[in-house]
């Protein structure tokens, strides 16, 4: 299981976060000594570690240099400031990457996994992979799979993230708009009627798995998944 | 030279007079010899003149400085002459200097610190939004949607903030890169994403991916969502599009971003790039602060790009930045 310290004074944050992580298996600590940052990082001896830049006593290039001196692990900034200038000063302290506030979990995740990767070798993260299961139907979001019992189909990445929030909101509606946003990507992007389009293709591939009418529509609202299956069977 | 003889002309006035009057008071008493009276006066005449000449040449920088108009400050303390009328106008001026320059860098100190408070605040605001961003990241319902939405107004309020306090600064804040333009604007509307969902407006982009300008990321980035926020928000149908299209002309390699809003009026047109200017549309929306376009203007003059506008009332408005 991978470590992650993280430095940062806003205890709502830190909790959050925490929360977020504990989720893709990760051990975290937090500190609130801000005074022996150094010290509590050299007893946890964390994989990674998520750092603010701004921290009472000692700024976070200052912690980050301090580390810098007795480890080589990947260390993310957390900071509000956006300007190049402070990404620079950042990385030039020994920084490996940089997240800038408000951010998304999505981001954070994404970008501590390609951290480990990066340090620690490509399968050394396959205890934190992510599955969504629901009534033995199960969704593979690191290999874009679907299967029940013994059969297994593959999706694409849209169908995955459509299948990825209605299935963890099973038998909840899911807004169409909520949907929109997380199929949205920076190469494609979709309006309406191609929501409908990846709906339809979803359908289909679920009933490849003879599961039939388990999305339903809720006229002005969204999508509601119901696992019927089972009953089926 | 001539500010000299018009300041010296009541002395020349006295001295005639007084001349005209000892020559008459001695004609009068009897004495009557012309050409000793006549050297006599010459004689006066050339000392005044001898005077005049001293006087002139000693103050000659006197009158130059009073003449010259000041092209800068630092005219000022330039040095003078040793007389005792430029020696004074010298101390009167550089002690008149220095109070100006202690008043003006008390006030620039008293900008930059509030520039610096600005910032420091706008930044310490992001942790609390942060954590609210995260708490209602998994949410889907409507109550959170609407938090959601005013958070992103929340959002955008402190980037203006921000990017307005930095302008002045704006100097030792860029760094000029080459960026695809396709990229970028992809970055941009998915930054946005929220925006054109809730208003079920999407963005259309055609432009060519090898098309790369040299500009700021950032402060463009800032420039983009200004004119996307407007594109959107004065679409008042559902299902239209936002189109961006990005082509060559000649030199410039051409922005348009192009909507089938509500339009701006013509009498508008020409003031929406002023400060504070909501115009007819600022009237009918909520949120018009009248400096978006104000400041998309003005960060486009300082990277060097041009903006233009053109807009149909009914029709939509196209907004071009020429790179």
């Amino acid at each position: 299981m991978f470590k992650i310290l993280i430095v940062e004074d806003d205890i709502q944050l830190v909790r959050l976060l925490e929360k977020h992580l504990h989720k893709f298996n990760f051990d975290t600590k937090s500190i609130e000594n801000f005074e022996t940052v150094k010290a509590q990082f050299e007893q946890y001896d964390p994989h990674l570690v998520l750092l603010d830049v701004n921290l009472p006593k000692f700024d976070g290039y200052y912690w980050c240099r301090q580390i810098r001196t007795i480890s080589t692990c990947p260390i993310l900034f957390i900071s509000a400031r956006d300007s190049k200038m402070d990404q620079v000063m950042a990385l030039e302290n020994g920084a490996d990457d940089y997240i800038t506030k408000p951010f998304d979990y999505e981001i954070v995740t994404a970008k501590i996994n390609s951290q480990l990767r990066r340090a620690y070798g490509p399968y050394a993260h396959s205890n934190n992979e992510r599955m969504v299961i629901v009534s033995g139907l199960k969704l593979d979001l690191e290999r874009l799979l679907l299967s029940l019992e013994d059969q297994t189909i593959d999706l694409s990445l849209t169908e995955a993230k459509i299948l990825d929030e209605l299935m963890k909101k099973a038998e909840k509606v899911v807004s169409r708009d909520r949907l929109l946003e997380k199929i949205w990507d920076d190469q494609a992007f979709v309006d309406d009627n191609t929501l409908n389009v990846y709906v339809t293709r979803v359908r289909k591939k679920l009933a490849l798995l003879q599961i039939h009418d388990a999305i339903e529509t809720i006229r002005g609202q969204g999508y509601r998944f119901m696992p019927n299956w089972e009953t089926k069977k | 030279m001539k500010l000299f003889i018009r300041d010296q002309l009541p002395l020349l006035f006295l001295y005639f007079v007084q001349l005209f009057v000892v020559t008459s008071i001695y004609w009068l008493d009897g004495y009557h010899h012309l050409t000793i009276s006549l050297y006599a006066i010459f004689l006066s005449t050339c000392l005044l003149i001898a005077y005049l000449c001293y006087r002139y040449w000693t103050n000659r920088s006197f009158y130059q400085r009073l003449e010259k108009p000041l092209t800068s400050m630092e005219d000022f303390t330039s040095e003078l002459q040793r007389s005792p009328l430029s020696e004074s106008l010298h101390q009167l001026l550089i002690s008149q200097f220095d109070h100006y320059k202690r008043d003006l860098h008390n006030y620039k100190y008293k900008l930059e610190d509030h520039v610096q408070f600005i910032h420091q605040w706008v930044h310490q605001m992001k942790t609390p939004i942060s954590v609210i961003h995260l708490i209602i990241q998994d949410e889907d319902d409507v109550r959170f949607r609407a938090i959601g939405d005013e958070l992103d107004r929340l959002k955008k309020g402190l980037e203006m903030v921000l990017y307005t306090a930095r302008l002045d600064l704006f100097e030792h804040d860029f760094y000029v890169e080459t960026i695809q333009l396709e990229k970028m604007v992809r970055s941009v509307t998915s930054s946005q994403k929220r925006l054109f969902i809730r208003k079920h407006v999407f963005p259309s982009i055609e432009i060519p991916e090898n098309l790369t300008i040299a500009t700021d990321e950032k402060w463009l980035s800032f420039v983009l969502t200004q004119l996307i926020t407007n594109a959107v928000k004065y679409t008042i149908h559902e299902n239209r599009k936002v189109y961006f299209r990005g082509l060559k002309q000649g030199r410039h390699i051409i922005l348009e971003i192009q909507d089938e809003g509500v339009g701006i009026p013509e009498s508008d047109l020409p003031r929406v790039f002023e400060p504070y200017f909501t115009g007819e549309n600022g009237r009918h929306f909520q949120e018009s602060t009248g400096m978006g376009l104000h400041l998309a203007k003005q960060i486009c003059e300082k990277l060097g790009h041009r903006i233009e506008i053109e807009s149909k009332v009914g029709q939509g408005t196209m907004v071009r930045i020429l790179f």
